[in-house]
Order: C-alpha cells, then structure tokens, then sequence
C-alpha cells in the first residue's frame, strides 16, 4: 500500500506540488494523469526518493522514504520519464548491474531474469549494447529494470512515451498483466491510454490534484446521454418557441433550409428524448435528425484541467449527489 | 559498495578512459624512467617518481571527469539513488574503482625498480614507501576529482575543472611562498577563514543563531588574541596552507621516514573530499 499525505514540493517561490494526497491499495493500477508540467513527475520523484519532499509524507508498505529510505526503496520498482540506462552495457549486463544494487540473491537471478525477459519481450534483444536499441526496446529494457526484485509497488512515468501505436498496445497489454501482480501507478498525459488500464484515475493539473476517482465512475459519467442535437426543417423562431421549456440552444444552420438545436436529454433522472419526439410528432415537423451527444473521457480531462469541474477530491461516493453533480456538468458542457 | 565499484571498473574498460589512462600512465612512467634511470644510471626511482607528477594534471580528470557527471546526463542518477543502495556506498565504490584502475598503473610501474636492481642498489624500502605516498597523493586528487565531478553534468567542465584543482594543488608550494607573514594580513586571514566557517555552517544548517553565535565568539576570541599577543598570528596564512599542501606531506615519503601522520592526513583528505561529495548529492535532492 501507498500512502501519500500532503506530499509539497516548492523550488523557491515556485511550487511544483501542492498539499497532495492520495492512497494506492495493494494491487490497482492508478493512473496518474494531467497535462505537461502539472507535476506529475516531481510527485513520483518525490515518492521514490530521488528528490526531497519540501512537506508531507510518503508510505510505502508501511517504510516512510525519507526515514527508511533503503526499506522503502526495496518495496518500489521505477522507471522515470527518460529509462535510467547505460548506454554502453548490453542489456543482460545492465540488469545484472541493476539485480547488484537492488541486492538481488545470485540463486534467485537466473530465475528472475527469465521471467522479466518473458514478460517484456527483450530476450532476443539481451546481448545487444543498449545504445544501439530502438526507442521502443529501450523503454522495455527500463521497465525490465523496474521489475528486477518483483518489487510490490512499480512506479511508471509516462511509460508508452514516444513508442508507436503497436509498441503502446503491446505496452498496455504488458502493464495489465503486471498490475495482477503489482501496484502499479503509471503517469500519462493521454487518457485514453490510462482509461484502457487503469482502476482509478487521479488528474492532477498545477501540482493539485482536481479529481480522484474510479475508472469506472469516470466512464459511468462519461457515457451519459447528455444532450440531443436535433436537426428540424422549420425556421429558428417556431422551433425555439415549441421547445422554449426546454431551453434549447441554437446551434446554428448547418443545412439550407435546416436548423440545428441541442436540447438537454435530462431533467434530472427524467429521460426526454421520447418527449422530444411525440412533440414534433404532433406537430408534424420532420426530424432530419436525433443525435446524442456523449462526453468522451477526452472532453471530461479538458473540462477538469480547464478548471471548469471541481468536486471534493476524496469523494470517491459519486452516487448521493449524481443528478445535480451531472446536471453541473452538462450546463457547462459543449453548447 | 561492490556493485558500484564492478560497473566502475566494467565501464573503465569498456569504453576508453580506462585503456587510455593506463597507457599514458605507464608510458609517461617508462619515458622518465628510461631517461633519468637507465640513461642516467640511476638507482634512485623515488626522484623519477616525483618528476611524473605534472602528468596527475591530465590524467587524474581521465580517471574522474566521467564518474558522475556521466551519470547525471544519461539520468542514470535516478536509477541509482532509487535504488535500495546508500549514497555512501556509491561515492566509495565509485572512488575505490579510480583508485583501483590507479594503484594498478602503479604496481605496473612499481617493477621498473625492480628491474633496476639487477643493475645497481636500489634501496626498497624508501622506494616502496615512495610508492606508498605516492599512490595516497593519487588518491587524494582522485577523490577531489569526483567532487568536481558531482558539480556538474558535463565531463568536459568536470575535466577542465579537475585540471585547474589538481594544477592548483600542484603549485600550492609556491603560491605559499609568495604568502605574506606579517601579523596583520594574518590577522585578516584568520577572520576571513573564520567568516568562510559560519557561512558553511549557516548554509548546511539554514540556522542563522547557532552560525551567528560561532562568528561572534570566534571574532571576539580572536581580537582578544590579537592585543593580548598578536605573534601568534604570525605566519598563520604559511601554516594553514601548508597543511593543506597534498604535496608537502609527500616529502617525509621521499625522503625515506615514513610519519603515520602523512598517511593520516591523506586517509583524512581523502575521507573529507567523499565526505563533501556525499553532502553535495543529499543537499541536491533536498533543494
């Protein structure tokens, strides 16, 4: 388990991280998420011990970092942002290096090693000297250094960086597999890639941290029906008087002849689309067309890191206080 | 510790500097020996010896410029201090393998004297005390080196830098010499020494009371001293430097005595050197 309590950062006047804090239970993936420069690696700096923290605390299984710090250091597995490597070793010296600092008994290496080339796919790669690999293999090389040890908690900054979309699935693939035996905190600044992985998503934007959440919340609000853009062939002043309880919002003439309009598909829990439609119905008004606009987990980071949605970000309950919480939202939203 | 030292040791011969260092260091040892020895005939080897230290200036930064300005660049310093391994451990291995690739060039050239001695007399046991001050001076500069080298992520400023220390170093003799004796200007010494002390007391404690308080007392035992009996002074800037001067504790070695306390202020040099470089890394992550 990772705890982190008010973990600061402050280079000067400038603080890069401010007053986060967060708990990792044994066994998820958390992704840690925001734009560039948000602080997102000065945190896991912080939290492997590479950089003093200027206030707070950070736990690692029970080992606090800057008072045991060798305890603590054996439970983490890291890899930063550039992988940690010696250009001019070959791989399998590299790691044998790596199993000498972390003390890694001779027996276990053998053992050890063959697994970790298993499971990031290095063996054919093993007697090549480091610089001469591609991007890609050298990332995987830095992650086989982080698992040397199997340590319980494995820390990944921006792992899928600068890797082509095949290396990134295959990446993903190798992350996930991981996460069932480790904690995993990996850091992106694309979500769509931590969504795909992650147990829980905590956005950091300017060194604070603005939501915490479960994956599976955050893709519950996203894929909420929210709005309907409707497109009718009547003129914008009889549309907008037909559907004046509903508040509709122009969206402008896309079409000759045509007029397009949003409408929120939501009163509170109230579906109104069948609504919307027994009105036009009624009225004899073609509907050219019934469109829902869905919030992609995209558009949800902007608004975040936009500062357009703020909750209390240790309330992971999002149940009590959906309707009003979305409803918040969606008036916000994309008009 | 060992960990580190392998890597050093691996890297040294895996990329040039450690083929290049030992190379040099054997040749430039050859072309002295040849010429004050054998074209002489000289059995005297420790007088060669003391001929060959100009060559520290070039080669001292080959052993150290790497050490840790390499690491820094490549960020490979993130994968060290994360790791469960203490700092120490990694200033010490490090500094053992310099000096290890260096007392090998030295055992190297510790047989041009036995060579010598199927020709002449050579006395061993001042020769081999030679070579025991010897191998402490390089490793007294190796540890200055690997200071110079945590100052900076790049090796040549590490290199150019090493060479100014070791120049410095080097001619501190004669820079002593040109020193003012006067009680005066060694009054003003004392106080700047004294000035220099708070501060690093104040910069590694950030406590302005405990380093202000040092100042005060120090300044006001000082001026005390100054007119109950101000000869005290006399020649203070002399002893002070002296005893800083790597080179004047190599004297006793060379001239055959071998003082336990040459030994201890090389060991003590040495040790402070690593000392400080361990204190650099830790105030680093704190800033």
């Amino acid at each position: 388990m990772i705890e982190v309590k008010n973990l600061t950062k402050r280079y000067g006047k400038n603080t890069a991280v401010d007053n986060i804090s967060f708990v990792v239970n044994d066994g998820e993936i958390v992704g840690f998420l925001g734009p560039n420069g948000a602080g997102k690696t000065t945190t896991m700096n912080m939290m492997t011990g590479y950089i003093a923290a200027t206030g707070g605390d950070v736990n690692i299984n029970g080992f606090d970092i800057l008072k045991e710090p060798e305890k603590a250091k054996k439970q983490i597995g890291y890899l930063p942002d550039t992988p940690p490597l010696y250009g001019d070793m070959r791989v399998y010296e590299y790691l044998d290096f790596v199993c000498d600092i972390k003390d890694i008994p001779r027996k276990e290496r053998k053992a050890m090693l063959d697994e970790i080339y298993e499971t990031v796919k290095i063996k054919d790669v093993r007697k090549r000297i480091i610089k001469n690999l591609s991007k890609g293999y050298r990332q995987r090389v830095g992650l086989a250094q982080a698992l040397v040890g199997f340590p319980d908690a494995l820390i990944l900054d921006e792992p899928t960086v600068g890797l082509d979309p095949k290396q990134i699935m295959e990446m993903r693939d190798v992350i996930k597999e991981l996460g069932q035996r480790h904690t995993v905190i990996l850091s992106s600044h694309i979500l769509h890639e931590v969504s795909a992985v992650c147990d829980k998503l905590i956005i950091i934007d300017n060194g604070k941290i603005v939501v915490q959440k479960r994956t599976d919340e955050f893709e519950n609000m996203s894929s909420e029906v929210f709005n309907i853009r409707v497109k009718a062939s009547k003129t914008k002043d009889e549309m907008m008087e037909i559907f004046s309880g509903f508040s509709p919002v122009f969206d402008g003439i896309k079409e000759e002849g045509t007029f397009d309009f949003s409408i929120y598909a939501k009163d509170g829990y109230n579906d109104r689309r069948e609504e919307i439609f027994r009105i036009c119905a009624g009225k004899d008004i073609p509907v050219l067309m019934f469109k829902p606009v869905i919030f992609s987990l995209e558009d949800l980071f902007l608004k975040v890191i936009n500062g357009e949605y703020a909750e209390e970000s240790d309330s992971l309950a999002l149940d009590d206080n959906k309707s009003e919480e979305v409803f918040e939202f969606d008036k916000k939203g994309d008009n | 510790m060992s960990a580190v030292f392998k890597k050093e040791i691996r890297t040294y011969f895996t990329t040039m500097s450690g083929y290049v260092f030992l190379g040099f260091f054997v040749l430039i040892n050859a072309y002295f020996f040849s010429r004050f020895n054998v074209g002489e005939g000289s059995p005297d080897y420790s007088g060669t010896l003391t001929y060959t230290f100009s060559m520290f200036l070039i080669l001292i930064p080959v052993l150290t410029m790497r050490l840790f300005a390499e690491e820094v660049r490549q960020k490979t310093d993130q994968l060290l201090y994360t790791s469960p391994i203490s700092i120490w451990k990694i200033v010490f291995g490090k500094f053992f393998a310099a000096a290890s690739l260096f007392l090998f060039g030295t055992v190297i050239i510790a047989l041009f004297p036995i060579i010598l001695n199927y020709y002449g007399d050579v006395n061993f046991i001042q020769t081999f005390g030679c070579f025991l001050g010897y191998f402490l001076l390089g490793a007294s500069l190796i540890a200055v080196g690997l200071f110079i080298s945590v100052l900076t992520d790049n090796q040549i400023i590490a290199a150019v830098g090493t060479f100014a220390a070791v120049f410095f170093i080097l001619m501190m003799d004669s820079v002593i010499m040109s020193m003012p004796v006067d009680t005066l200007s060694s009054t003003v010494f004392t106080v700047l020494v004294i000035s220099l002390i708070s501060f690093i007391l104040y910069n590694s404690t950030k406590n302005i009371v405990i380093s202000g308080a040092f100042f005060g007392v120090c300044l006001v035992a000082v001026s005390v001293l100054y007119f109950l009996d101000d000869l005290i002074f006399e020649g203070i800037i002399v002893r002070v430097l002296n005893w800083f001067s790597v080179l004047n504790h190599f004297e006793s070695f060379y001239m055959g005595i071998f003082k336990l306390s040459d030994v201890v202020y090389y060991i003590s040099f040495i040790y402070i050197f690593l000392y400080i470089t361990i204190n650099t890394i830790e105030k680093r992550r704190w800033r």
